[in-house]
């Protein structure tokens, strides 16, 4: 299925095609831009069908057979990534348009966002461990890039503590595959599963867990790997702040963990345990900081890593129903994280400050800015009927279920904390009254507009996720994950097809 | 079967239809030329119509839903209100939302105990777990209803909020859905023991005490109000929790009851801000003269409020006293725990009563009687003349009064007969109260009264003066306004030390929880040095702490 190749090959031509013309035919990266994340956007829904179909579909990079050569691997938890990711990229290009006339150089952006792109479709649909790297990496670089796009001294700072502490995280990432790639003789992901599961369960394999979920952990910022995201994601420019925050640590942090513990090594119980523990860690931390800033992106970044804990918590306990849950609230996060994030960028475009104390009253101002904004910020602290509000409940139950009431209790007291910091920033921007200097601003354009817009109203809906006729998407990734090892065969068999 | 339609449920959602509709003609009078006006009527029907919703959701995560998008509502009015009202609303939302929070855990706990979500099918014994369920949920009803310790949003949200919004939310439908569920969780899907119980009974009486020795002091009308608001919910509670038939009629005939003297007492309060532009008791006076058709409703509403018959405050409060009593002939006549909380409930009951008719009777001289005061019309033209407020905005409180003496004087053969006693099976009366023979010796009383007034020539003795002070009349600035009545009791005493403490928000749940979360942050805050070894020695902990885990323990 040559199809496979299009989410890698489309961003890559975008990248090239953009950085050749950019500069030279006005308007030409915007429109390639969009352009290309549209038609991703569209494989991505098409990927649905595709795996409702066949269910495993592979793709032989080269004609070379896996697992000689490299292959790409598409089933249901890779199509209800990619087509979260793309969703996401569609529209923070969109908002790009206009939002990125605050910046000079249009071109390097969009050409360094395809990159990005590239590299996280790549993770997502590779089967090759050592590929998966390679586009860790592109992803990785072309986001230290793009948080120091701004180049003033906080934003390269900030891109230099980012790139050293994610440096840390790729060479532990490459020595992971290093030691596995020497005890197993391949790189392939289902033929390392096939091998590991014909061994015994022996030490070198629990280190290199250990190895894998600190480089990854680090990707993801899970506390106490965090450290570097709270300067980043409000560094870089909004739109890049919502892919960040919005699929990057998501694709480079969780999904990596997901398929290397729950397909590829089989792990322990107890290492889902740590990933519980990691988890409420990172739940608990980051609310507690998110609640203390005064500075609007800084807020939602420390939010990313708390909601991130939710997610890698509900996927530790690694029940059926946490895994939807936990899936369900990547999906939700996304959203309404790049919602939010969108939303400061379009304060930061008319008042031209992130300072919350500063701002007031604006909803009367921007008001599609500050309904979108609480859209957003309604469904990430689990107001029914929003999206949000279903995906905690879930992973709630499911907690309760899986005898963790002293976990369950935590989670819906950081839930009440997430409120509290979300009120706060809804306070302070929309409501209240209006500065007399602010009299003045003016509602942001039309293309902003409409991809914020059309993100709160994902917001607002995502809980359709789990109504019975759109269940199977979620319920198709879920199953991937819960079949664990069968992956392998799965991958095999679709080979041989 | 997602709803239930019983008796209880149509009853509760027709008298959220009705105050939905007073409060939306109010409102065309009341919030005339204020900005975003489609929004807050919009918000204002979703509100009626998600409090519908609640009381005939069967199924909790429905319930759970509508539940917690009040809450949204909730605040978006209130942020319609004063300038205060933004920092309130997001307080009342976050006190509000976090306690639907522990409702989605205690109805977790409930699916994992029962297997069903269905109301009507969940009957569940005292155990540890089901205790720790009942809690969360009790959370959720209390801090809906404003019961303490969850009560604090609920005088901000009276001071700051526009009035009718007041009269809406906290005065009516929040008290009749916590109610609502307080008597779903008590007295069907949990059973309760002993202890349950008797917490319950007891934070009921400290809710009406505390709650009316706090509204005694106040100089807001409104936060006055907010106060009582609160005081009240402690009847229904202790009615609810005797557990016998009687009391638990009178805590939800209570409930209406509470409803619609509130939701009363609150439109006359924003009738009174609409004219004066000031809630201040200070500021105000002499009002009934130039509002008598709001002065007429206040006698009535706070006449209901403090107990007094024949309004219909004293039959639902007579009604839980019953229910108190009996509840103290069942147990055996050995001196128990139950016993010694009965007694301290009824003391704290008629106590709260007595003190209730007090702090209204304060309100009623600062604000309607005494001399008039010309004060807060400093920013408009002294010639504005005050007069009553536009019939869109009396005739709800008119609506509201009378249903107050009809409900009183006709009890048996209008509330009791067909709302609260076929939702209450088997409540019987003790003790003798004939509301019709009651009224009539009242106003053969006050009739007597009135002659005696005509026979004795005494109006024509009645001087009207000026008030004096040595030679000179007391300018309106100094005038006694009322406001301070009680100030003794803030003198007195331990009370002393309370009072400050109370006024410092140290029994607010909300700010001890904010310092609490704002200490953490400021040590998580302080170790974000931002040196970028610290994170990469951060990083190396963790590992060394995964690694420890996973290989060496």
């Amino acid at each position: 299925m040559t199809v496979l190749s299009f989410y890698v090959v489309i961003p890559l031509g975008g990248a090239f095609l953009i950085s050749l013309l950019g500069k030279r035919i006005k308007s030409s990266g915007d429109i390639l831009a969009n352009l290309s994340t549209f038609s991703l956007l569209v494989f991505s829904l098409y990927s649905i069908k595709l795996v409702f179909i066949n269910k495993v579909l592979v793709y032989n990079v080269g004609g070379w057979v896996a697992p000689i050569g490299i292959c790409m691997v598409l089933d249901g938890l890779s199509s209800f990534m990619l087509v979260t990711v793309n969703l996401v990229s569609f529209l923070v290009t969109l908002y790009s348009i206009s939002y990125m006339e605050r910046y000079t150089d249009k071109a390097k952006f969009y050409t360094l966002f395809m990159l990005m792109l590239a590299g996280m479709n790549g993770i997502i649909i590779t089967g090759d461990l050592f590929n998966l790297f390679v586009f860790l990496e592109i992803a990785s670089i072309a986001s230290y890039a793009l948080v120091a796009f701004g180049t003033e001294a906080e934003e390269l700072e900030a891109s230099f503590k980012y790139a050293v502490i994610g440096s840390v995280a790729s060479s532990l990432i490459l020595l992971g595959i290093a030691i596995l790639y020497s005890y197993t003789s391949t790189l392939n992901m289902a033929d390392i599963s096939s091998v590991l599961s014909g061994k015994p369960q022996s030490i070198l394999v629990n280190f290199v867990l250990v190895i894998f979920l600190t480089g990854f952990a680090i990707k993801a910022a899970l506390v106490p790997f965090h450290a570097w995201l709270p300067d980043a994601h409000p560094s870089a420019p909004a739109p890049i702040s919502a892919m960040l925050s919005g699929v990057l640590i998501k694709v480079l942090g969780v999904y990596a963990i997901c398929r290397i513990f729950f397909n590829i090594i089989a792990a322990s119980h107890k290492a889902f345990f740590i990933l519980v523990v990691l988890g409420l860690i990172s739940m608990i931390v980051g609310a507690f900081l998110a609640i203390a800033q005064n500075d609007i992106k800084r807020m939602f970044a420390y939010s990313s890593i708390s909601q991130i804990g939710y997610i890698i918590f509900a996927l530790g306990i690694g029940t059926p129903l946490a895994i939807f849950g936990g899936l369900f609230h990547l999906f939700n996060h996304a959203v309404f994280k790049s919602t939010l994030f969108l939303t400061s960028g379009a304060i930061e475009y008319s008042v031209n400050t992130r300072d919350l104390r500063k701002l007031g009253g604006l909803s009367s101002r921007l008001p599609i800015t500050g309904y979108t904004g609480l859209l957003g910020s309604m469904s990430i602290s689990g107001i029914p009927p929003l999206g949000g509000f279903w995906s905690k409940l879930v992973i709630i139950f499911a907690a309760l279920q899986a005898g963790h009431f002293i976990f369950a209790t935590i989670a819906v007291l950081v839930s009440v904390i997430t409120l509290a910091y979300y009120l706060k920033f809804q306070s302070y921007a929309f409501f209240g009254k209006l500065d007399e200097a602010l009299i003045k601003i003016k509602e942001v354009p039309l293309t902003m507009r409409l991809s914020m817009i059309t993100l709160g109203l994902i917001c607002a809906i995502s809980g359709l996720l789990c109504v019975p006729a759109f269940k199977p998407f979620l319920q198709s990734a879920v199953s991937v994950l819960l079949s664990g090892n069968a992956y392998k065969d799965a991958v095999f068999n679709a080979l041989i097809r | 079967m997602m709803w239930r339609v019983d008796i209880l449920s149509s009853y509760i959602a027709a008298f959220i239809g009705m105050f939905g509709v007073l409060v939306v003609i109010y409102s065309i009078g009341f919030m005339k030329g204020k900005p975003r006006l489609f929004w807050y009527f919009l918000y204002t029907f979703l509100t009626i119509i998600t409090s519908i919703g609640t009381v005939f959701a069967n199924n909790l995560v429905l319930l759970l839903i509508f539940w917690g998008f009040l809450g949204l509502l909730l605040y978006l009015l209130i942020n319609f209100g004063d300038k205060n009202s933004n920092a309130v609303a997001k307080k009342t939302f976050i006190i509000v939302g976090g306690s639907d929070s522990l409702m989605i855990l205690g109805i977790g706990i409930v699916y994992l105990l029962t297997g069903t979500f269905q109301m009507d099918k969940i009957r569940l014994e005292p155990s540890s777990l089901s205790v720790i369920a009942f809690i969360c949920l009790i959370v959720a009803a209390f801090a809906k209803a404003g019961a303490m310790p969850f009560h604090t949003w609920i005088p901000d949200t009276a001071e700051s909020a526009p009035s009718p919004v007041s009269a809406l939310l906290p005065a009516s439908l929040d008290k009749l859905l916590g109610i609502y569920l307080l008597f779903r969780i008590s007295a069907e899907m949990f059973i309760m023991n002993e202890p349950m119980r008797q917490s319950l009974l007891i934070i009921g009486a400290v809710t009406i005490l505390a709650a009316v020795m706090m509204a005694l002091v106040q100089h807001n009308f409104k936060r006055l109000l907010g106060y009582h608001a609160v005081s009240q919910v402690g009847y229904m509670i202790i009615g609810i929790s005797t557990g016998n038939p009687i009391g638990i009629a009178g805590g939800l005939f209570h409930m209406i009851n509470n409803a619609i003297y509130k939701s009363c007492l609150f439109l006359i309060g924003g009738a009174v801000e609409n004219k004066k532009g000031t809630s201040e008791l200070d500021k105000l006076g002499g009002l009934s003269r130039v509002m008598p058709v709001t002065f007429f409703c206040a006698i009535i509403a706070s006449l209901s409020i403090s107990g007094v018959p024949p309004f219909n405050g004293f039959v639902s409060k007579w009604m839980i006293y019953q229910g108190l009593i009996s509840q103290f002939t069942v147990h055996s006549s050995q001196f128990t725990v139950t016993k010694f909380v009965i007694i301290f409930c009824l003391i704290a009951a008629m106590f709260g009563s007595a003190l209730t008719l007090a702090s209204f009777l304060k309100l009623l001289h600062a604000v309607f009687l005494g001399q008039r005061s010309y004060r807060s019309t400093v920013n408009r033209q002294p010639s504005t003349k005050i007069d009553e407020v536009n019939s869109l905005m009396w005739l709800p409180m008119v609506v509201l009064a009378l249903l107050c003496i009809i409900f009183g004087i006709f009890t048996n053969q209008l509330p009791l007969k067909y709302f609260i006693l076929p939702s209450v099976k088997d409540a019987a009366f003790i003790g003798i109260w004939n509301s019709h023979l009651a009224t009539l010796l009242i106003i053969a009383g006050i009739l007597l009264g009135f002659v005696i007034l005509l026979l004795g020539n005494l109006s024509k003795s009645l001087r009207l003066d000026n008030s004096y002070v040595g030679t000179e009349i007391i300018p309106s600035e100094n005038r006694p306004s009322g406001a301070e009545f009680y100030n003794t009791i803030k003198e007195f005493g331990i009370l002393k030390g309370i009072y400050n403490k109370a006024e410092e928000g140290f029994f607010d749940i909300y700010e001890q929880g904010k310092r609490f979360v704002f200490f953490i942050s400021g040590i998580l805050g302080h170790l974000h040095n931002g040196v970028l070894p610290t994170y990469l020695v951060w990083c190396l902990l963790g590992m060394m702490g995964v690694l420890y885990s996973l290989l060496l323990k």
